[in-house]
């Protein structure tokens, strides 16, 4: 059986470098944002689009599943955020 | 069939390697997939009142500790992936690094536990609880449906650390580990959607 381990680790390396970097521009004055308050949101809610498709490729391990359930899981990660961030921009 | 298209499928099927497989078994993934589209109606419902209330939630939103959401969104990361390092481990036969690899992942859903235990005192003792007003009802009860899935998800892990330790999974299939190891993703998921609503955006 392979041994996915490496993988594993370099996958929770790249969440916490995600998470660490969404919180740093979280942590950026609005002062400095200058109207760049938009961008900033979509900035965060991309990389949390990135970690949770990793999440559900690695983690889950639904890279290998059918790909119905691949493709729903998927679907959630990416359309969630993305629909939140539409709120949070156009509202 | 003529030599050539059997040449042909034996080659693709050599390719293509194994068939796609969907870890843990079917009723968990339904189970996942109810809890999914229930925290999205709530992230949602965050988010739209946000917009409506938007000075409320800035000043709820001051009260909180985002070192303490980052220590939380740590100790979840952490916890799965010990919990996908587990699963690995058992495909290996190693069963007792399995078990203590679940051991870890029970271990830093503690840290969760106890951080958003002292969130809760904080805000507690701050006089702000579910009738506070809307933001804080909203807080209380999306973080809490969230913290009984961790203490569902630790009992799940409890249960598949002392399976694996007794060789319950040894030589039979995985898909009971699979599943609990999926819905322990799935908590995961849920929290690092939710931490940069709460925490990270302002």
């Amino acid at each position: 059986m392979v041994n996915h381990q490496g993988l594993i680790l370099r996958v929770y390396l790249y969440l916490i470098i995600l998470t660490l970097t969404s919180a740093y521009i979280g942590s950026i004055d609005n002062v400095y944002l200058q109207g760049m308050e938009g961008v900033a949101v979509t900035g965060i809610l991309t990389l949390t689009l990135l970690k949770g498709l990793q999440i559900v490729d690695v983690y889950m391990e639904l890279k290998q599943a059918p790909r119905l359930w691949r493709n729903l899981l998927r679907a959630y990660v990416v359309l969630l955020p993305f629909t939140i961030g539409m709120i949070y921009i156009l509202f | 069939m003529d030599n050539n298209k059997v040449l042909a499928l034996n080659i693709k099927t050599a390719t293509l390697g194994k068939q796609p497989h969907l870890p843990g078994d079917l009723a968990m993934w339904f189970f996942i997939l109810a809890e999914l589209t229930v925290f999205a109606i709530f992230f949602l419902g965050f988010a739209v009142t946000r917009q409506l209330y938007p000075d409320m939630f800035l000043r709820g939103q001051a009260y909180l500790h985002p070192v303490a959401g980052g220590i939380n969104t740590i100790a979840l990361i952490s916890s799965s992936c010990l919990v996908a390092l587990s699963l690995n481990a058992i495909k290996q036969l190693r069963r007792d690094y399995a078990a203590a690899l679940l051991g870890g992942a029970m271990l830093m859903a503690s840290v969760y536990l106890g951080v958003k235990s002292w969130e809760y005192s904080q805000l507690l003792h701050l006089g702000f609880g579910l009738s506070t007003n809307t933001y804080f009802t909203l807080y209380f009860f999306i973080t809490a449906f969230h913290f009984m899935h961790v203490i569902l998800g630790m009992i799940i892990l409890g249960f598949m650390a002392v399976k694996t330790k007794n060789g319950g999974y040894q030589g039979a299939s995985l898909s009971g580990f699979e599943a609990g190891a999926c819905y322990w993703h799935m908590v995961d998921l849920v929290w690092i959607i939710l931490f940069p609503l709460l925490y990270v955006i302002n």
